[in-house]
């Protein structure tokens, strides 16, 4: 799998999204291709990857093409989940960060030899239950590391902005990448026509971001 | 008397449950005296503890995700009030993990907590409110259980665990007043 590989299965959603036949908003993934395939050399089966809204990418690199697209055409967009790849999001900001630190727990205490990989996005990482998460996963060493895909952005606020100062954690347990975010905070930029006609709706649904 | 078999009864669901291999009972106090859920836990093997630092939500989201390797965590929350700190976890997690997954993630959690004691002596509003009425109705797939009677506990207890095993949350919500003697 290549960055091409990955630009071109948002595209594809993309043009599916536009038929207008979707029920569910979408979050796009994009800028951090390169990124990401590095972090998933890492990455085995058998490993937990827990995600947030924006998880195409991750779903995509975690469990191949077939299950993330079908969820999403399905409008499941911010809530791919699947128990046989070991692949869960939440999209509430921060709602991963403790349910993955339970889970390296529930490793540890098995003895097995896994390892949960949790993305979060920049906002996230600035939130409290993130700080105690991690110290936690630390002073017990926990297998776990939490990615963090800093895009200097959470939804439309700028980081910065919001926090007046940045600050980041020097942990084994937690690894930090920048990039530019390409794509709207949600849908895909233009104004869609919805058919929601097989939900009984007859008015015309818009998303314009 | 009847304080008394209370107490007795929920030695005796916390024996049930430990009775399930894969219980693990988390929270504040579990370990160490200083809340009422100790002594109902005197009985139980210590490696089936997890003494938790008071981190209410974060404790329920590590309570899913033990979960989702098999365990059947017991989440305990001394007080009603302090489980409040949890709603996130609680609400729009635990309670939505079923649906948000079309059913792919069915997790079985049993979640413990009190409510606080007025008398014989009264702790204030932080620590005796009861939210029963308001947790019935924000939960829509975690089954809320009010044990206001001994007679109740040991069956919802088995009830709960049974749920737990097939993928369903309970909370069961104990009552304080003159229960227990620290």
């Amino acid at each position: 799998m290549n960055e091409q590989d990955l630009i071109n299965f948002e595209n594809e959603i993309v043009s599916e999204y536009e038929k207008g036949c979707t029920y569910g908003p979408i979050h796009l993934s994009g800028g951090n291709e390169q990124r990401l395939l590095e972090v998933f050399k890492d990455i085995k089966p058998e490993d937990w990857v827990f995600s947030n809204h924006r998880s195409h990418y991750h779903a995509y690199l975690k469990m191949g093409k077939e299950t993330p697209m079908k969820q999403i055409i399905e409008g499941h967009s911010s809530h791919i989940n699947c128990k046989e790849h070991k692949f869960f999001t939440s999209s509430i900001v921060g709602g991963c960060i403790p349910i993955a630190l339970g889970t390296a727990m529930g490793i540890k205490r098995k003895g097995e030899k896994n390892k949960v990989y949790c993305f979060i996005g920049d906002h996230a990482s600035e939130m409290g239950i993130f700080w105690e998460c991690v110290k936690y996963a630390e002073n017990f060493d926990l297998p776990i590391i939490y990615i963090v895909e800093d895009n200097q952005i959470g939804s439309n606020i700028k980081t910065l902005d919001v926090w007046n100062k940045r600050t980041k954690l020097n942990s084994p347990k937690v690894i930090y990448y920048d990039y530019i975010f390409t794509k709207p905070h949600y849908g895909c930029g233009k104004f869609i026509h919805f058919k929601r006609k097989k939900r009984g709706f007859k008015s015309m649904g818009g998303m314009y971001s | 008397m009847n304080n008394l078999f209370y107490q007795q009864e929920l030695v005796r669901s916390m024996k049930l449950l430990e009775n399930e291999p894969r219980v693990l009972f988390i929270g504040q106090n579990l370990l160490n005296a200083g809340c009422p859920m100790y002594n109902s836990l005197l009985k139980v093997e210590r490696s089936r503890i997890l003494e938790m630092p008071i981190i209410e939500d974060t404790q329920m989201g590590m309570s899913i995700g033990l979960s989702l390797e098999g365990c059947i965590p017991v989440t305990c929350y001394p007080r009603i009030d302090f489980m409040m700190c949890a709603i996130n976890q609680l609400v729009n997690h635990l309670d939505k993990v079923e649906g948000m997954s079309r059913g792919e993630f069915k997790q079985g959690v049993i979640i413990r907590t009190q409510i606080g004691n007025k008398k014989p002596l009264n702790p204030g509003l932080q620590h005796c409110g009861d939210y029963t009425i308001g947790l019935k109705k924000l939960l829509k797939n975690t089954k809320v259980i009010k044990l206001n009677k001994s007679e109740q506990i040991y069956p919802s207890y088995f009830e709960a665990l049974s749920r737990a095993k097939n993928g369903k949350s309970t909370l069961l919500i104990e009552r304080g007043s003159g229960v227990w003697k620290i």
